[in-house]
């Protein structure tokens, strides 16, 4: 990362932490499920971007992160703290079992299998009424204080701090991981899986385990949801938010890890301004997909940097 | 009731049940096939089939009418969109498509919602299917055997047209390989167009059959293109055989496992995929993929 390129983040995470300063309630509700949602696209980038596993069913993460998180937090007196991270790594494990089936395929049918599980999901979440509460979901859900009486996550803006501090510290995990030799491999897995195998590595380990991590850090974005919306329910779970955060990946620029945080916030924004602009904006909504793919296929972030890069080359040669 | 009437009525109506999912899963199959492409507007178009098949259907006082028209709106339709858009994309990656299509389902869903409002629309079927008949002295809706034999007619006429047709041949051999269709003279471009418009058509058709029996309504688009998926992934992605032995393994678990197993019938289509695909990854019929 270039220098210029770390005091840009750096800057907009302070301004991001001064927000509950200027910004009146309703604006940090929204702020606060955008970054969610960012952290929750940013975890598929790890697949989609970097390893270029096309998971249509991310939002089975998100769903057992959020019925998870909320179950505990209903029907037990565990902290706010302790549940989240918990059911963050609940999710984790168990998709080393999802990653470890899908991985037998590739290609589209591992999209497929991907989406068949999330589906699985869905449709234990209707039946399973005793823990996931069936079609009207888990309602209520607490932000329990603790421990030691520790209460500062409970208020609205402490656990808008609580989001920022997991979006910030996912980032840097993943950034990390990026970086180093695992992330190599995973770029390797990307370009060209049969070379990767053919200088020796186990590509079949590194794609679960990054599926492993994928779905542990979307799940810790749906264990902030349930708490946050007080809430989990069915469409957690359901194809179409799996198809949306593709989405907000694709139209943030994936393989760039900050692309699809501001896609998520793109895409929340959008749909907020446009559906109290007019009532037809899944229209406009549609439309906005189809040019992004037509003219900027390589994402507001790749919009971005390439712009940034050419007001750098323009001032240098003059 | 006894047993075997019973049985024999919920074969037609898991019949009745997999020709409405054939018309789908095969559309979305031959568009895989030749383009490598999910189109994810498939359930969108299906809806649109259904509420253009209402307003034909109130327009000519005719159901017949709507059954033959509706189809062919929705599949020019798809055609243009292909001709328009999906053309610009083919040397991209396969992720542009998914983006496309997705957008297109919103503007389609969207389009739909404010032509026809929101609220579910009757369409009733024409008054000579409108009885019952008696499945041995079972009463059972005349509308259902229909679908079933439309069905049979339809899978037949594709099966005829792929093999025989000079446009199925075309179709067949630009699937295996585009680049050298494209070298023996073959206009790649309007084979695609052709058949996304005739896949987008026979999504329309099942909308159009469908809306009889379920009413035409905003959320039966988002019901169907899973199933649809699901068809497409059993039988295994490009295969016109394949989406007719998935579109039966669906529907018969469907009505089954509804009658029998209600709590799990939904869950039980996931696991009958999943068990397929971890056996066979490309789907029953597919090529390894």
């Amino acid at each position: 990362m270039s220098a210029g390129l770390r005091a840009l983040l750096v800057s907009v995470v302070v301004v991001l932490a001064a927000a509950p300063l200027g910004l009146p309630p309703f604006a940090m509700t929204l702020l606060t499920e955008a970054l969610i949602l960012g952290l929750f696209a940013m975890s598929l980038d790890l697949m989609f971007g970097y390893t270029r596993l096309v998971s249509f069913g991310h939002a089975a993460a998100y769903g057992l992160g959020a019925y998870a998180c909320g179950f505990m937090l209903l029907h037990t007196d565990m902290p706010l703290l302790f549940v989240v991270f918990g059911a963050a790594l609940l999710t984790g494990i168990v998709a080393i079992g999802v990653g470890w089936i899908c991985t037998l395929a590739t290609g589209v049918s591992f999209s497929m299998l991907t989406l068949a599980f999330a589906q699985l999901l869905y449709a234990i979440s209707f039946k399973w009424t005793s823990v996931t509460g069936g079609s009207d979901g888990l309602a209520g859900i607490p932000r329990t204080p603790g421990p030691f009486g520790f209460d500062a996550l409970t208020s609205k803006t402490g656990f808008y701090y609580l989001v920022l501090a997991c979006l910030v510290g996912a980032f840097l995990v993943c950034f990390a991981l990026v970086r180093s030799p695992f992330g190599a491999v995973l770029r390797g897995i990307r370009e060209n899986e049969a070379k990767t195998i053919a200088l020796g590595y186990n590509t079949r380990l590194y794609k679960i385990a990054v599926v492993a991590v994928a779905y542990a850090l979307g799940g810790l974005a749906g264990a902030l949801y349930a708490p946050f919306a007080g809430f989990a329910n069915t469409e957690l779970l359901f194809w179409l938010l799996s198809g949306q955060v593709l989405i907000m990946v694709i139209v943030g620029g994936s393989g760039t890890l900050v692309g699809p945080i501001l896609g998520a916030a793109f895409f929340m924004l959008m749909e907020h301004q446009l559906s109290s602009w007019t009532e037809a904006w899944a229209l406009y909504f549609g439309l906005i997909f189809i040019a992004f793919v037509l003219f900027a296929p390589q994402g507001i972030w790749g919009v971005a940097t390439a712009w940034l890069q050419r007001g750098r080359n323009s001032t240098r040669t003059s | 009731m006894n047993t075997l009437a019973f049985l024999l009525t919920q074969i037609v109506n898991a019949l009745s049940q997999s020709a409405l999912l054939f018309f789908l899963g095969v559309g979305l199959t031959l568009i895989f096939g030749l383009m490598r492409i999910v189109n994810f507007a498939h359930g969108a178009l299906y809806m649109l089939g259904a509420f253009v098949g209402y307003s034909l259907t109130k327009w000519s006082g005719n159901y017949w009418v709507a059954l033959a028209v509706a189809p062919v709106v929705v599949g020019l339709l798809g055609a243009a969109f292909e001709f328009a858009i999906l053309r610009r994309l083919y040397r991209r990656d396969a992720h542009a498509f998914l983006m496309v299509t997705f957008g297109l389902a919103l503007v389609v869903g969207e389009a739909v919602r404010l032509t026809w409002g929101p609220d579910a629309l009757q369409v009733p079927p024409p008054d000579l299917l409108a009885g019952v008949m008696f499945i041995l002295d079972e009463p059972f809706p005349l509308y259902r055997l229909f679908l079933v034999a439309t069905g049979v007619i339809v899978a037949v006429a594709i099966w005829q047209f792929l093999e025989r047709a000079r446009l199925g041949l075309l179709i067949r051999a630009t699937s295996q390989n585009a680049d050298m269709a494209s070298a023996l003279g073959v206009d790649v471009k309007r084979v695609r167009s052709a058949v996304f418009g005739i896949g987008c058509g026979l999504a329309a058709l099942g909308g159009v059959l469908a809306a009889p029996l379920v009413t035409a309504s905003n959320g039966m688009a988002a019901t169907v293109i899973i199933d649809a998926f699901v068809i497409v992934i059993i039988g295994g992605m490009g295969s016109f055989l394949g989406s007719l032995i998935g579109a039966l393994l669906v529907g018969f678990v469907q009505v089954f496992g509804n009658y029998y197993l209600p709590d799990l019938a939904l869950a039980f289509m996931y696991l009958v995929m999943l068990a397929i695909l971890v056996v066979r990854p490309g789907g029953l019929l597919g090529k390894e993929a």
